[in-house]
């Protein structure tokens, strides 16, 4: 889907705004302060309902104000679609074509974006969850009914850990046998997940080396290696025989809640030994792979957010970023300028109290 | 300091204890029953008496029985040989609107959830498998809800409880509503029904 114009009422800081999106790369410029994120993050909830801030949906309601409208009007397969969200106290509501939807998540998968924040960089920095979550985000990007699976396992995880708790000090015959059962579907379902994750990382793994070589506009080796808590027997077995120590620590000690996937960059640990240039292009790397995955396998590029980006790249990787966008809809914001040999379609300029869109063009 | 009479926060706690209840909603109705004619509140207060003293759970399958057996397990006329195992009472009432059924219940009065603090032994299954050893049973179907704790507590009566024994035990199958068309059902159904589809010829 193509995003051509979008309005918001009472959002965030805007009262009111009007903007009109290029088919290609659209430039959002400005100071820091002025709200350029909101935009983005408006763009991102018409296609997730989410904020990718993390914020409420009261933080988004302009403060006096008890709703807020965002407004898009794109194009999909020759077709004019417009998107209506109202977010309110509570509750969101959503109405494609003026149709109200029954279920707001049938909203789900009409837009999609990739979004790629400062943030991002926990990516490489931080521990294995970030991770393992972005593998999930994709995989449900991919397959939609995965949700269930993922969230299926994350509720076994709770449910034995629950029970290793309250487990007493002298293990039962009962505490066993129940263990027994919470098992058999720790490793159906596990096996299943982390069948998932290694099919979608071995796709990614291409897409992740091609695009960091991009930026970085040199050959690199870089390898992403899935990482399980536990050794080469099925999960099953491990489960079995790390069964006493789970007794002792009163916690699932391994399974794919707790795997990773190691990032190494020319041969060195990138979470550790990278420099921090490095990591943010392969945070970046990441998640045009990812963007790249879905626009082959889904056939329709997802719309391209990219974040205050340019400022923590040095001249040279800006610049290749934008010389290789991948195809489709692109919104950058910056607020030092872009790269002299970039030519936006559409500029969308701050003039001291509201976004205009530039003449020149 | 309370905000209110002592009697009208007693109130206002044993609501809140009940489930589907918060405080809010606790100190909406005490302050309605406050309002209402004694005589609708001393109805109120009978029909949860006389409840508390006339109906309690089936001595043999633990749905709900005025007396000491329910309904079904005191009917002649049913199948002895088929025991419907399911979560809750109200499950029973939802299979016997089916008209399809004509054996026996055993309600687990709940499933196993770590999460509640509800293990095998917080349910009936005890009493299920002393069941199955007494009487003279050919299937049991395992008709708890097809949620993870559902599922988790059918697979432990099946292979903790029900392996020593010579009989059929079945799972009831996922699938689509009757007259639905195909296109509303959710992804996820329509996969089951598909992996549980049967030949036609």
């Amino acid at each position: 889907m193509r995003l051509s114009k979008i309005w918001l009422n009472d959002f965030r800081s805007y009262d009111e705004l009007e903007l009109s999106l290029g088919d290609g790369l659209t430039a959002v410029l400005g100071p820091n302060g002025v709200g350029k994120t909101n935009l983005m993050e408006a763009i991102g909830l018409l296609a997730t309902l989410k904020s990718f801030r993390g914020a409420p949906t009261e933080s988004m309601i302009r403060r006096g104000a008890d709703r807020a409208i965002v407004r898009a009007e794109g194009e999909r397969d020759g077709r004019e679609v417009l998107i209506e969200l109202e977010l309110a106290k509570g509750r969101t509501r959503v109405q494609v074509n003026r149709q109200k939807l029954a279920r707001s998540r049938d909203l789900l998968g009409a837009l999609r974006v990739t979004v790629f924040a400062p943030d991002d960089l926990s990516l490489v920095k931080d521990g294995p969850s970030v991770r393992r979550e972005y593998l999930d985000d994709l995989i449900v990007a991919l397959d939609p009914r995965a949700d269930q699976l993922l969230s299926d396992f994350e509720r076994v995880v709770r449910q034995r850990n629950a029970l290793l708790k309250a487990a007493p000090q002298r293990v039962d015959e009962m505490t066993r046998s129940t263990l027994d059962v919470w098992d058999m579907q720790f490793a159906s379902l596990g096996e299943r997940v982390l069948e998932a994750r290694y099919a979608v990382l071995t796709e990614l793994m291409p897409l992740v080396v091609d695009s960091y070589e991009r930026l970085s506009a040199s050959a690199a080796v870089v390898v992403a290696t899935y990482r399980p808590s536990w050794g080469d027997q099925s999960l099953a077995a491990a489960l079995e025989d790390v069964r006493e120590t789970d007794f002792r620590r009163r916690v699932s000690t391994l399974g794919p809640h707790r795997d990773d996937v190691v990032l190494g960059l020319n041969g060195l640990a990138s979470r550790t030994e990278a420099s921090q240039g490095e990591q943010r292009t392969l945070a970046l790397g990441l998640r045009l792979a990812g963007h790249r995955l879905i626009a082959d396998r889904i056939g329709d590029p997802p719309l391209l957010l990219l974040d205050d980006v340019l400022s923590e790249l040095d001249p040279d990787r800006a610049t290749a970023l934008l010389a290789t966008l991948p195809p489709g809809q692109t919104v950058i914001s910056s607020a030092s300028g872009l790269p002299p040999a970039t030519v936006p379609e559409q500029i969308l300029r701050y003039d001291g109290s509201t976004f205009q869109q530039d003449a020149a063009i | 300091m309370s905000a209110y009479a002592k009697p009208v926060e007693i109130l206002i706690d044993e609501l809140g204890r009940l489930p589907g209840i918060g405080p809010k909603s606790a100190q909406r109705i005490a302050f309605h029953l406050l309002k209402v004619d004694r005589v609708d509140a001393q109805r109120l207060a009978d029909a949860i008496t006389v409840m508390k003293d006339t109906v309690s759970f089936c001595d043999r399958c633990f749905n709900i029985a005025e007396g000491a057996n329910c309904e079904i397990c005191i009917d002649p006329k049913r199948d002895d040989s088929v025991i419907c195992v399911v979560e809750e009472p109200k499950d029973i009432a939802a299979i016997e609107k089916t008209g399809a059924f004509r054996g026996r219940y055993h309600v687990l009065q709940g499933a196993i959830n770590m999460l509640e603090g509800i293990g095998p032994e917080q349910l009936k299954i005890k009493e299920l498998a002393l069941r199955i050893a007494a009487e003279d049973i050919s299937e049991v179907i395992l008709c708890t809800n097809p949620n993870i704790e559902g599922e988790t507590t059918a697979a432990f009566i099946a292979t903790k409880i029900l392996a020593p024994f010579q009989i059929n035990v079945t799972r009831l199958a996922s699938g689509l509503p009757v007259g639905g068309d195909l296109e509303y059902a959710d992804e996820l159904t329509l996969g089951r029904a598909l992996e549980g589809r049967q030949a036609v010829r």
